[in-house]
């Protein structure tokens, strides 16, 4: 065994370039697997995973304090079937009135001793617990929106205390809006009592709920319907991306590696020559790989955790979980999974080299020299092409096997840009058709606003004024804003039927419609200042709100806008407007509101593609690599013969290039396909609805661009070692035979 | 015959500590076939490799054919090797996936000439060496003579001024020997400046007319040759 150690040390320490390149790409790879692992384990049931990491609550319940005591709950919780059961808490609705231009906000705050329990384990992601009376936490998602300017803000009550923000929690259950200690809930008045259920596998039973005093009970499948419906957004691209990722980090490890042992015939041809059996040749050249393989291997399976957080935890973070680690299982299946591939890549070349008689092996390890190959040289050998392009092509039909993996790994880095583009560009061309960026270039907001005022400004070209109120709909407890437009409308896209022409019409989004069960054509009553509205939903308008119904002015008697949105006319720049508004003492913003949704989606995508793309170029540089390495004696007799040191990087770029245009041609259509597929299931996911022109955003000269990016990874992957071929010492290559 | 192809003055070239030619000046005249003799490590490769612009002195100044080596860069050297020489070696150095005459024609392409000119031009030369008849074979089905006069066909694609020849015997039988000695003092008497770098004593006194012998890196002995028949 010690000859072995010392044969495959030696070989290890010989070839520090291959070893490098084994390592890095090894390790590159493995960060890949364990970022697309993790995406792929994450992306399966995102909302039941944070909820089960949460202990949330199955079911949410309401008592009213006086008709029901504490015992009676508990005692009716104790049922085989329910898993763990946390409370009774006492719960107080309390008013605030953070702004006093909007009305009072309706807050629930339940008193809770501490963040941890059986049922309900909030995230407190900054700031601490609620300790003493006076103290409060609010329930906020990690970089959401928030009442206040951070901890240690005071909140007023609506004719009661001032309480102190100590700090921010989320609750995947939702079972508050704030929390303050249990000494603290009696000055809020508390009138009802919260309990919160697991149950066993997560079958509800409301037989746990006592029937007297409740006042309202919660279902977290409710919760799971709508809490989920932007992580589902997520789930299609990051699952895209996974198995992009996997594939292309498995085919270039088998590249690189078999490629190593096949670079090494020759040696192992020495190696039996010297008496080593054909189980000890194994030997050595798996010791030989598995040394930097496996230091690859564990190098990347913590960079893969480290970068693999940000990403879930962003693309997860409306579940409110925190940071969202890699599950367990992805490393120990990367740790164990990837030194197999590696040592099932070493061993099919090795097993052969094993059976090769010494002789033949030392003669081994150079380019084959029979079949389709030599045609297509010759081929371009009478071709017009310049003689260093020609003979470039046809290097990679030398070793068709190790071309078609190297081309396959082009093929998946070009699939991945052109889906990742895609997905930006369709996701921007939506979130400009939804934010109106073309038509709606300012806001004038504020009270007492006159729309005569705006429209004789100089530079307007379009108004329309509205007002956002809020208002119930009858019989749902969500919460609904009507937004009264009267004037043009500025580039609301209708999907179908018609934007509200008169009182009493109006039109919503997709996303309303499902939540609500609703069709275009069917009535609804809203509820507001204890009066009824009848509506009829007359359209289905290219929005995201869940609560938005947008309806014409003449709906709501005395109508006063709040809003008025401006479309320049050609040639007025925002900047200059601003100032001209400013300066007839109106409020006017930019309209530039971008869904953090989308810039998560195109940050997260760019960095997968980018990755991709490393892995794909390494995969390319080392294909380069031993090409080059097993035709120094070419290379050496062609700079014999006068070929230039450009001439031979030529050559050799040439020959990359080429299957990078061929990766190209063929990562394009997939990428579309995969974007065609992906797009529209995001979309379903998050249910929205778009017009079909989202989904072409691939011009011709994009395609060119995308081509391109095939070529450009395989130029630069080979570009170092064609760099270092052009410096190949010919004497010393040609006498070292 | 008076013009001056090679010039070496004072030439010196070390490797780390160890000196592989050490202070050699000598002429090689248009027309002449010159041999180099000498034992293993005598740095008789080494002096080949610096005339051919494959490696750079040390010290001392290579001129040939009018170039000093020495003030070329890395294309220079390249379009030198390409338009001054031709170089034939031990182990032939043929692209195993080309057949013969693209194995030739290479290098006139190399130079731009168009694919067709090439190929007739390497046709005639194959031709000329008695193996046109395997223009589409491979290297590796071609015996060693076969390989060696493709190799030399390929040498004489642009013309060159001198021709290199590095053990141009030592990897064939007797009989494709006697062949590649005829083919070169064939050449030589039609005026192709021959430079021999040989171990083989028959094939420098049968193709060479002067005898250059290297010890330890100097010139120990010079003299002209009677060429055997």
């Amino acid at each position: 065994m010690s000859a072995v150690w010392r044969a495959a040390r030696a070989a290890v320490r010989r070839r520090r370039l291959q070893t490098t390149v084994v390592g890095v790409v090894t390790g590159v790879c493995t960060t890949m697997i364990v970022v697309a692992l993790g995406l792929l384990a994450a992306s399966s049931a995102p909302f039941d995973q944070a909820y089960a990491r949460q202990k949330g609550a199955h079911l949410v319940a309401v008592f009213d304090a006086s008709a029901v005591t504490g015992a009676q709950l508990t005692d009716a919780a104790r049922r085989p079937d329910v898993e763990a059961v946390a409370g009774p808490f006492e719960l107080a609705n309390i008013n605030i009135a953070p702004d006093p231009q909007v009305p009072p906000l309706s807050l629930t705050v339940v008193g809770r001793g501490d963040p941890a329990g059986p049922v309900d384990r909030l995230n407190l992601w900054q700031g601490r617990w609620a300790s003493a009376p006076g103290e409060i936490v609010l329930n906020q998602l990690p970089g959401g929106t928030s009442l206040v300017t951070g901890v240690g803000s005071q909140i007023s009550l609506v004719n009661g205390p001032t309480l102190t923000v100590v700090g921010f929690a989320f609750s995947v259950s939702r079972s508050a809006d704030a929390w303050v200690a249990p000494a603290g809930i009696g000055a809020l008045h508390p009138t009802s009592l919260q309990m919160l259920y697991r149950f066993a596998g997560g079958t509800v039973s409301t037989a746990v709920l006592p029937p007297n005093g409740l006042e309202g009970s919660q279902s977290y499948l409710t919760l799971r319907e709508v809490a989920a419906a932007e992580a589902l957004g997520f789930v299609a691209f990051l699952v895209a991306f996974g198995i992009l990722g996997l594939a292309v980090a498995v085919l270039i490890v088998a590249n690189v590696v078999s490629g190593a042992v096949v670079a090494g015939f020759r040696h192992i041809g020495v190696l039996k020559a010297l008496g080593f059996t054909p189980g000890q040749v194994m030997a050595v050249y798996l010791t030989m790989v598995s040394v930097p393989a496996t230091l690859g291997c564990l190098l990347g399976v913590g960079l893969g955790n480290l970068l693999a957080r940000p990403l879930l935890s962003d693309a997860f973070r409306n579940l409110g979980a925190g940071s969202v680690g890699v599950a367990p299982w992805v490393d120990v299946v990367t740790l164990v999974g990837l030194p197999l591939v590696v040592a099932l890549s070493a061993l099919v070349p090795a097993l052969r080299a094993g059976r090769l008689p010494a002789a033949e092996a030392i003669s081994a390890g150079s380019a084959q020299h029979a079949g389709r190959g030599l045609r297509v040289q010759r081929w371009l050998s009478g071709t017009r092409l310049p003689r260093p392009v020609s003979l470039g092509i046809g290097l990679p039909f030398a070793r068709p096997g190790r071309s078609a993996l190297t081309l396959a790994a082009v093929v998946l880095g070009v699939t991945s840009m052109t889906f990742a583009i895609g997905l930006a560009n369709s996701l921007t061309s939506y979130q400009n058709a939804v934010e109106r960026f073309g038509a709606v270039q300012v806001e004038v907001h504020g009270p007492n606003l006159s729309v005569d005022t705006v429209r004789a400004l100089p530079g307007t070209q379009h108004v329309a004024a509205s007002a956002q109120l809020e208002v119930r709909q009858i019989g749902t407890t969500d919460e609904t804003q009507l937004i009264l437009y009267q004037g043009d409308n500025l580039g609301y896209q209708m999907l179908i039927g018609h934007w509200p022409a008169a009182a009493g019409e109006a039109v919503v989004s997709k996303r309303f419609l499902l939540q609500r069960g609703l069709s275009v054509g069917d009535p609804i009553t809203v509820e507001l200042n204890a009066r009824r509205i009848q509506l009829r939903i007359v359209g289905e308008v290219l929005q995201n709100s869940a609560y938005a119904i947008f309806t014409d002015s003449r709906t709501v008697p005395d109508f006063v806008p709040d809003t008025v949105e401006v479309q320049l006319a050609p040639g007025t720049s925002v900047a200059s407007y601003l100032a001209t508004a400013e300066a007839a003492g109106l409020q006017a913003d930019p309209n530039t509101h971008v869904e953090s949704f989308i810039v998560i989606v195109v940050a997260t995508a760019s960095l997968l593609t980018l990755m991709l793309g490393v892995v794909a170029t390494l995969g390319v540089f080392n294909t380069a690599v031993l090409n080059t390495r097993e035709r120094r004696r070419d290379l050496g007799m062609l700079k014999s013969i006068g070929m230039t040191p450009r001439q031979v990087t030529v050559m050799v770029v040439t020959s990359m290039a080429l299957l990078g245009a061929a990766g190209g041609l063929l990562g394009i259509p997939i990428g579309i396909l995969t974007h065609r597929v992906v797009v529209p299931a995001m979309a379903r996911a998050a249910q929205v609805d778009f017009p079909s022109v989202i989904l072409h955003v691939y011009s011709l000269p994009l395609l060119g661009l995308l081509v391109l990016a095939g070529i450009g990874i395989a130029a630069l992957g080979a570009y170092f070692p064609a760099r270092s071929a052009a410096r190949t010492t010919i004497a010393e290559v040609l006498h070292n035979e | 015959m008076s013009d001056v192809v090679v010039r070496l003055t004072d030439v010196r070239k070390e490797y780390g500590d160890s000196i592989a030619v050490n202070g050699v000046s000598l002429e090689i005249r248009a027309g002449e076939a010159v041999a180099v003799m000498g034992p293993s490590g005598s740095g008789k490769s080494t002096l080949l490799n610096l005339i051919a612009g494959l490696d750079r002195p040390t010290a001392g100044s290579v001129v040939v054919h009018g170039d000093d080596l020495g003030r070329l860069n890395e294309r220079g050297l390249a379009l030198f090797r390409r338009r001054r020489i031709g170089m034939i070696f031990q182990f032939f150095n043929l692209i195993d996936d080309l057949p013969a005459l693209d194995n030739v024609a290479l290098a006139a392409q190399l130079t731009g000439t168009s694919a067709v000119h090439a190929r007739r031009r390497a046709l005639e030369l194959l031709d000329e060496l008695g193996i046109g008849a395997r223009k589409n074979t491979y290297p590796a089905q071609l015996s060693g003579g076969e390989r060696q006069r493709v190799a030399v066909a390929r040498a004489l694609m642009n013309r060159p001024a001198l021709l290199l020849a590095d053990e141009p015997t030592g990897a064939l039988d007797s009989r494709a020997g006697e062949q590649v000695m005829d083919l070169l003092l064939d050449l030589n008497q039609i005026g192709q400046t021959l430079l021999l770098v040989t171990h083989d004593e028959r094939l420098a006194t049968r193709c060479a007319s002067r005898l250059i012998e290297v010890v330890d890196g100097r010139v120990a002995n010079e003299r002209t040759l009677e060429r055997t028949p």
